[in-house]
């Protein structure tokens, strides 16, 4: 049994094979997916997606998935609800083959009653809208004939006389004897004047009109009027505004004309009588053809929605079901069918802490289905490179986030995310110090944290969700921020004077008089910054000089903490070079200069040296001339300071050439010796005694871990060793020149890195002088009032606004410029010292990812 | 009260306190990572303390002032 896992390295990982009766492929699958723990290698990747075994089962179910896609979107139109996948038990389990067999006819069924219904609801709605056009029509058309029968005479004498326009109000210039046939009568059929009437879109108006007096060169009379209610098109639910249009002409050629050119531009025709009488029977007809389809389809809708509300309680459930079903036979296309003995063989990723797990659900599987063949389990040695798997919870898994948005750990490596946990949120406090905005985070924080579960639920916008996510670093954020609030002395800018002062002020001031405190005698502030700091003209002098060295302190320890997690991988991977080669010398470069100028720092501190009566000397030149004139000091900070200094430098020195050669030409070495004796790469057998002159050898490291097999019981796959992946061969020239590479930038970047911690002091300054401005602007502006009613008028006002502006500016935003900060000296200054990365992640097959990154509703 | 000697008392409580830390943690899978950060904050937190402490033990200038009115001097 391997150790337990833990957050401080990835899991233990084996390759397992599993060998499945056919009968319960599927069973073994969906039961190994609910547990997700099992990440499936594809066994077949050289056949496409058409040739595997359960395409047909895949198909059939993208249908039912296509039709349940249908019922949402048929939903959303009629807005019912879906009753949400949340209020379903978490474990939908299995279902059995039958069961989704049922599900799937059901569904087929479903689909067509839907799609006619859907129809004939469709139809009855066009022919709604129809009749009501037809109304409107017959409403409107009658109104033009009402009106035109009374202009008869006119019309009739404009037919008499062949130089009077046809009509003389609208079109002017109609061009004259075109209508020679002249009959006196009072009806238009007798006038031989025929019309058309109907409907079009309002937007069309305008080329129908031109249309119409081009092609006919004017030979009509149009009347038209806007119908005032919107119609809706039963097609696509869009609103569409319309005219009545009634066109008058003569001629049976011209007639048709008219009608096909209204029908090409969407117009819709109806028959409208002349007479009033007729009309009136007409309009009356209508109106009650209106009301049947309207009851017929008030009836259709019903059916309709009580049938979509049917499916809406339990559609979520299908639509899991149907997913993970799907998801099944995704896996086991991926597996391996052996024809002869009828079994399925896969091959697994999964944790080894995970193993007994597994095969006790196989066995249950296997009692379930009554099968008298078990499902065997059969781990296996290989030279691939394991998946990274982090066992992580809910308070580590966006620490564990951290980490792996810079890169994977390396399989088995120390991960980071332990000593994030608290360094980030510290570094991010050192920064933001400050007990008032620390607690408006941690409270921001610890709602979160107990509305864990609702707010797991619903639907948070993407922002949001972020903070969510990492609600417990910013909880911790804000615990270790109302820390160093303390240590800084800030409350919204302001001093805590709970403890006395270190300092006290002469007896007797003069208002105006620029006084100098003096020490009390043995006693120093217990802790933190002394508030009398705070109103002092000199304040930021003494806080910067504090802040930078602690920021220089600060950045030494976390990055020698990180430093020896080289030392814990390289005890790991039992690579004694590492460590002499590259965890020593580095070790040491850096600390006979960063080590030795943290230590110089404190000892500057602890010596008084007023009391000494010398004048201390400068660190940050003791530093430079350390480099430039060796040997040679100018101030004195203790007595044999020149020979230390020249001892360090020249430790620091020759770490460099150490750490430059010694691991390139060991391994050479190594590479060289095992050579000589004979071993060689697998694999590679078909190459070497051609390429053995040349210099070009194969094998090294990767090649001796795959030495290392053949236990008993263990069965080492023929086709793996063919893929080749992992043999790395050896290549002398490509080792050098990625450790010159790793040296010049680790020595480089030693001095960067730790320049680069000097932005704790940056930041930590940018935010307490912001918020002693925010005070200043606001609440402090309405304290300086004279007059009291301005005053009290100004304080709630300023109030206000100093909440708004705390939370908004110092905590939100000036918060995430820290937290960015913070996010930084992790990845590049810690991260540098020790991180490999370069893992696969481990992609399990697990139903709850499944529906978490694709869910149902 | 608190003279040079509270770096070495400060020391000593957070020594105790990892410790505790250590042989207090819940078992189980997540015994690591309760040790681990309980120990780390207790180490950064005294770090941070021990510093701001150590820079105001001998300081080298004092606070100066010109705005304190007579009869109000701050104690």
């Amino acid at each position: 049994m391997a150790p337990q896992d833990t957050f401080f390295r990835s899991s233990e990982m084996s390759l397992t094979q599993l060998y499945i009766a056919n009968e319960i492929g599927r069973e073994v699958v969906s039961a190994l997916g609910e547990i997700g723990q099992v990440q499936f290698r594809d066994l077949n990747p050289e056949t496409n997606a058409f040739q595997r075994t359960f395409t047909k089962e895949i198909r059939r179910l993208d249908n039912v998935e296509r039709q349940l896609r249908y019922f949402h979107s048929q939903m959303e139109k009629a807005s019912i609800p879906m009753r949400s996948s949340s209020e379903f038990s978490d474990t939908l389990a299995a279902p059995l083959a039958s069961e989704i067999d049922e599900l799937a006819e059901r569904s087929e069924s479903l689909e067509q009653r839907i799609a006619s219904l859907n129809d004939s609801y469709e139809t009855l709605k066009k022919r709604e809208v129809e009749l009501s056009e037809w109304r409107w029509v017959l409403r409107e058309a009658g109104g033009f004939f009402d009106r035109a029968h009374t202009h008869t005479e006119d019309i009739r004498q404009s037919f008499d006389n062949d130089e009077a326009p046809l009509l003389r109000d609208v079109e002017q210039h109609a061009p004259a004897g075109t209508t020679g046939d002249t009959q006196g009568q009072q009806s238009f059929s007798e006038m031989n004047i025929g019309f058309v009437a109907g409907v079009i879109p309002r937007d069309r108006i305008g080329a129908f009109e031109r249309i119409l007096w081009r092609t006919l060169r004017g030979n009509l009379y149009m009347n038209q009027s806007e119908i005032p209610e919107v119609i809706i098109d039963p097609t696509n639910n869009e609103e569409i505004h319309k005219n009545v249009f009634v066109i008058f002409a003569h001629g049976k050629n011209i007639l048709a004309k008219i009608r096909k050119i209204s029908e090409s531009l969407g117009a819709s025709l109806y028959g409208v009588d002349e007479n009033s009488e007729l009309r009136r029977d007409q309009i009356h007809e209508v109106n009650t053809r209106l009301g049947d389809v309207g009851n017929v389809l008030r009836n259709t809708k019903n059916t309709l929605d009580a049938e979509l509300s049917q499916i809406a309680r339990s559609l979520a459930a299908w639509m899991i079901i149907v997913k993970k079903e799907k998801a099944v036979y995704d896996t086991l296309n991926r597996f391996s069918y052996d024809q002869a003995r009828k079994t399925l063989i896969a091959e697994a990723w999964c944790p080894t802490n995970s193993l007994s797990l597994i095969k006790s659900t196989l066995q249950d599987v296997n009692d379930r289905a009554g099968l008298s063949v078990p499902t065997i389990v059969n781990q296996i040695r290989t030279n691939k490179t394991p998946p990274t798997y982090v066992r992580t919870n809910k308070f580590t898994e966006a620490f564990q986030t951290i980490i792996n948005s810079y890169g994977i750990p390396k399989y088995m490596e120390v991960n980071p995310g332990l000593y994030t946990i608290v360094t980030f949120p510290f570094l991010f406090a050192v920064m933001f110090g400050d007990v008032g905005h620390g607690s408006i985070m941690a409270m921001a924080a610890s709602a979160m944290i107990f509305w864990e579960k609702k707010l797991h639920r619903t639907k948070l916008d993407e922002l949001t969700y972020m903070a969510f996510y990492g609600r417990y670093i910013m909880l911790l954020m804000g615990l270790f921020s109302i820390y160093t609030g303390i240590i800084y002395n800030d409350i919204f800018s302001k001093a805590f004077t709970i403890f006395p002062s270190q300092w006290q002020w002469p007896e007797d001031i003069k208002a105006g008089q620029s006084v100098e405190a003096t020490l009390k005698d043995g006693y120093r502030f217990p802790i933190g910054l002394d508030w009398n700091w705070h109103e002092a003209e000199n304040s930021l002098l003494f806080s910067n000089s504090m802040k930078m060295k602690m920021s220089i302190l600060l950045g030494w320890s976390h990055m020698t903490y990180a430093l020896v997690h080289q030392l814990v991988n390289a005890r790991h991977f039992k690579s004694k070079v590492d460590i002499f080669g590259n965890f020593i010398p580095g070790m040491l470069f850096f600390q006979s200069i960063f080590g030795y100028l943290a230590l110089t720092i404190l000892y500057k501190w602890i010596v008084n040296w007023p009391a000494r009566g010398e004048d201390p000397p400068s660190l940050l030149n003791m530093l430079i001339f350390m480099f430039l004139s060796p040997g040679n000091i100018q101030e004195k900070l203790y007595s044999h300071q020149g020979t230390v200094q020249v001892l360090l430098l020249l430790i620091a020195v020759t770490q460099v050439p150490i750490m430059l050669f010694l691991k390139p030409f060991w391994l050479r070495y190594e590479h060289n010796r095992a050579r000589a004796l004979g071993y060689r790469g697998l694999g590679e057998q078909s190459r070497v005694s051609a390429l053995e002159d040349d210099g070009d050898l194969n094998g090294g490291l990767g090649a001796r871990d795959s030495m290392a097999s053949d236990g008993e019981g263990v069965a080492m796959l023929a086709q793996d060793i063919n893929e080749g992946e992992e043999h790395e061969e050896f290549d002398f020239s490509d080792v050098m020149i990625h450790q010159i590479i790793h040296t010049i930038e680790f020595c480089l970047n030693c001095i960067s890195h730790t320049a680069s911690y000097l932005r704790l002091w940056a930041l930590s300054l940018a935010h307490q002088q912001l918020s002693i401005v925010l005070w200043d602007m606001t609440i402090g502006t309405a304290f300086g009032q004279e007059n009291h009613i301005v005053r009290v008028i100004m304080i709630v006002i300023c109030t206000y606004m100093f909440l708004v502006l705390s939370v908004a500016v110092l905590v939100t935003m000036e918060g995430v410029s820290a937290m960015l900060h913070s996010l930084r000296l992790h990845w590049v200054e810690a991260m540098s010292k020790h991180f490999m990365g370069e893992g696969i992640p481990f992609l399990p097959f697990s139903f709850k990812t499944l529906l978490e990154e694709d869910p149902v509703d | 009260m608190a003279s040079g000697w509270s770096l070495f008392v400060g020391l000593i409580i957070i020594v105790a306190a990892s410790l505790a830390a250590w042989f207090f943690s819940p078992k189980g899978e997540n015994q690591t990572v309760w040790r681990s950060t309980l120990i780390l904050s207790f180490v950064s937190c005294y770090l941070m303390w021990a510093i701001v402490f150590l820079a105001q033990l001998h300081p080298l200038i004092a606070p100066k002032r010109a705005d304190i009115r007579p009869g109000r001097v701050p104690e």
